[in-house]
């Protein structure tokens, strides 16, 4: 056998395997659609004002300071009705009270799933989505007041279910096409921690932990998260131009817990699609996004 | 339908209203300073009931020296708000309440009044000869030939290592007793107290019972919950020997409690004077002006369930006076040493 037969023959291995592929892809596409994940690192900078009475009477004010990583998709079922979001954050609090003498810091993470439903509206230029549906969120860290003796930290623990909703609207800016969105974050139920008005830590230490959980709800605590974002898509990356807003409160055991961030938002990201084997593509696949 | 979600609209708007409690902020005047730091020690304090004290004439009197102070002018200095701030707090007779400011930290230190009764340079001139091992905070060597082990604890704020702790301890195994001096020890960290008295004790202690406010109200208490120790298992003890425990005035607030958890002990005797008391957790607030204020937040009860805030009263109470110093005699520890030897001979 010549070299050139052996070319001829892996040509034909080629195209035999590549039309086995061709026809899979096109099979798995009249069943599974393509979902790009939207995924945006941003992050975040502005105003904290912040009270916790176990630390001191005193309303706090300073610098608010966050990195998140947002990730939302189609689901895989009902793709066209349904998206999931996931985001991932961690901000700190640097804040002074009325004097501007003492300084507290608060460090907290939190996590937050969504599953929306999706309506699609049509709109004289362009798409406009709305999006409602449930959402649990996690979220957690401690504030820390240095110059205290036995209260020097305040521990936060809290999970909730809730609501969620986004509107999307796609539209463009001259030839830049431009998305503009608003998420809402509504805890309605869940549990948090709070020490007794005047427990301390140590008698925690000790052993004395019950009454520590305490059922939230709109009663005792109120949390509220808003996203308003204008991502530009330059290409195939999407800059992220937005405004959060973030409240909680809580009022257990004469306690008063409050906290109210704003913040210009910075992100970069973009519509990310992860062809494995089982993804491989046809000229026209049908792509679900899930904002864009 | 329309009406349906019109209540469930006003009725989840006043739930959420209901959350946001918000808590009144004071004016950063003379009167607002005082009305803040007034309200902090009504809603946290937690000793005015034992203490008998008149909260509410307090307010009236103080705000009256305010008025007198500023007068025509109708001014106040900063000092002078200060000192009539803490004038206030000493209405309240506790070591453990201070204002602390940028140029003072009032307090009411009851040792002050007192016998000192420790002479730390006296101490190591005539006992320890200046001849001594330090490590953790605490200083240590064997006297009177080897017989009498002496631990120096100046201060709980001073972490323990439980290596470094085997290690003191260690070199007293060939003693027949051990004097702990705690003497104008001001106290610290109770975790420190607990690494302390595991080493002396073979099983569970009960050492006490701490409590806290649960509401802004003066009776507002939560039930004392009992706490205790465990022996510290596996490192070194020193446990069947006799243990003197020296203490005065000054040996406040988690020096307190030490005190009076070794005095539990059937093999501690306590020598010296009565404690400077201090038995509530202390917690800290702030006023406008940016002033700090401490003051006793939680109270811990001894293992029968008294309050130590006046201090622990001593087996054997010796005083220290000038005429022992003068003769470089410390006639506390040598009362512990006595007290030792004679201990075999018993």
């Amino acid at each position: 056998m010549t070299i050139k037969s052996y070319i001829k023959r892996l040509c034909c291995l080629t195209a035999m395997l590549a039309s086995f592929g061709m026809a899979g892809a096109a099979e798995a596409d009249s069943v599974t659609p393509l979902r790009p994940v939207v995924s945006i690192f941003s992050a975040e900078i502005g105003g904290a004002h912040m009270l916790d009475t176990y630390l001191s009477p005193l309303r706090y004010n300073g610098l608010h300071l966050g990195l998140a990583w947002e990730h939302i998709q189609a689901t895989g079922f009902a793709p066209e009705r349904w998206i999931r979001r996931l985001e991932l954050s961690a901000d700190y609090n640097r804040t002074h009270n009325p004097a501007g003498n003492h300084r507290n810091h608060a460090l907290q993470a939190q996590a937050q799933w969504s599953l929306m439903r999706r309506w699609r509206v049509a709109a004289p230029t362009a798409d406009l989505q709305l999006m409602a549906g449930g959402e649990t969120t996690l979220r957690g860290g401690m504030l820390y007041s240095g110059h205290n003796s036995n209260n020097v930290v305040s521990a936060r623990g809290h999970w909730s279910i809730g609501a969620a909703a986004m509107a999307v609207y796609n539209t463009r800016l001259g030839r830049l096409p431009v998305t503009l969105s608003y998420r809402l974050s509504l805890p309605v139920a869940g549990v948090f921690y709070s020490p007794e008005y005047g427990e301390s830590y140590y008698e925690m230490y000790v052993g004395n932990r019950g009454g520590l959980a305490h059922f939230g709800w709109w009663g005792n605590r109120f949390d509220m998260e808003n996203l308003l974002a204008v991502d530009l898509h330059l290409g195939a990356t999407v800059l992220r131009l937005g405004y959060r807003n973030r409240f909680a409160t809580s009022w257990v055991n004469s306690l008063s817990v409050r906290e109210r961030n704003h913040a210009f938002v910075i992100g970069i990201g973009g519509e990310i699609l992860s062809l494995g084997y089982r993804h491989a593509t046809t000229a026209s696949p049908h792509t679900i996004s899930s904002i864009y | 339908m329309t009406k349906l979600f019109n209540y469930i609209y006003i009725t989840a708007t006043m739930l959420a209203l209901a959350a946001c409690h918000d808590e009144p902020q004071w004016d950063n005047t003379a009167a607002g300073n005082l009305d803040a730091l007034w309200t902090i020690i009504d809603e946290h304090y937690c000793f005015l009931d034992q203490k008998g004290v008149d909260w509410d004439a307090a307010k009236g009197k103080y705000m009256a020296k305010i008025k007198e102070t500023a007068g025509e002018k109708g001014k106040i200095s900063q000092i002078e708000l200060f000192d009539i701030l803490a004038e206030m707090l000493r209405e309240l007779d506790d070591g453990h309440v201070n204002l602390i400011s940028n140029f003072d930290a009032s307090r009411d230190w009851v040792w002050e009044e007192y016998p000192e009764n420790y002479n730390e340079r006296l101490v190591n001139e005539n006992y320890l000869h200046f001849d001594y091992r330090r490590t953790s905070g605490m200083k240590y060597q064997v006297i009177d030939e080897g017989k009498v082990g002496y631990l120096r604890y100046g201060s709980f704020s001073s972490g323990i290592g439980e290596g470094n702790l085997d290690a003191v301890i260690s070199y007293f195994k060939d003693t027949e007793g051990l004097i702990i001096d705690v003497r104008s020890n001001g106290g610290g960290y109770l975790t420190n107290v607990e690494t302390l008295v595991a080493r002396f004790i073979t099983e569970r202690l009960h050492a006490g019972a701490i409590s806290h406010k649960t509401g802004k109200g003066h009776a507002d208490f939560s039930k004392p919950y009992d706490y205790y120790f465990e022996p510290a298992s596996g490192r070194v003890m020193y446990t069947d020997k006799p243990i003197i425990v020296l203490a005065n005035r000054g040996s406040f607030s988690a020096t307190n409690t030490f005190v009076s958890i070794m005095k539990s002990l059937p093999q501690v005797t306590v020598v010296g004077d009565t404690t400077g008391g201090g038995c509530g957790l202390p917690f800290t607030a702030e006023l406008p002006i940016g002033w700090s204020v401490r003051f006793s937040s939680a109270p811990i009860y001894d293992s029968d369930g008294n309050l130590t805030e006046w201090g622990v009263d001593p087996d054997i109470k010796i005083d220290m006076n000038n005429d022992d110093i003068a003769a470089g005699r410390d006639p506390i520890l040598e009362k512990a040493i006595e007290l030792i030897i004679n201990y075999k001979l018993n």
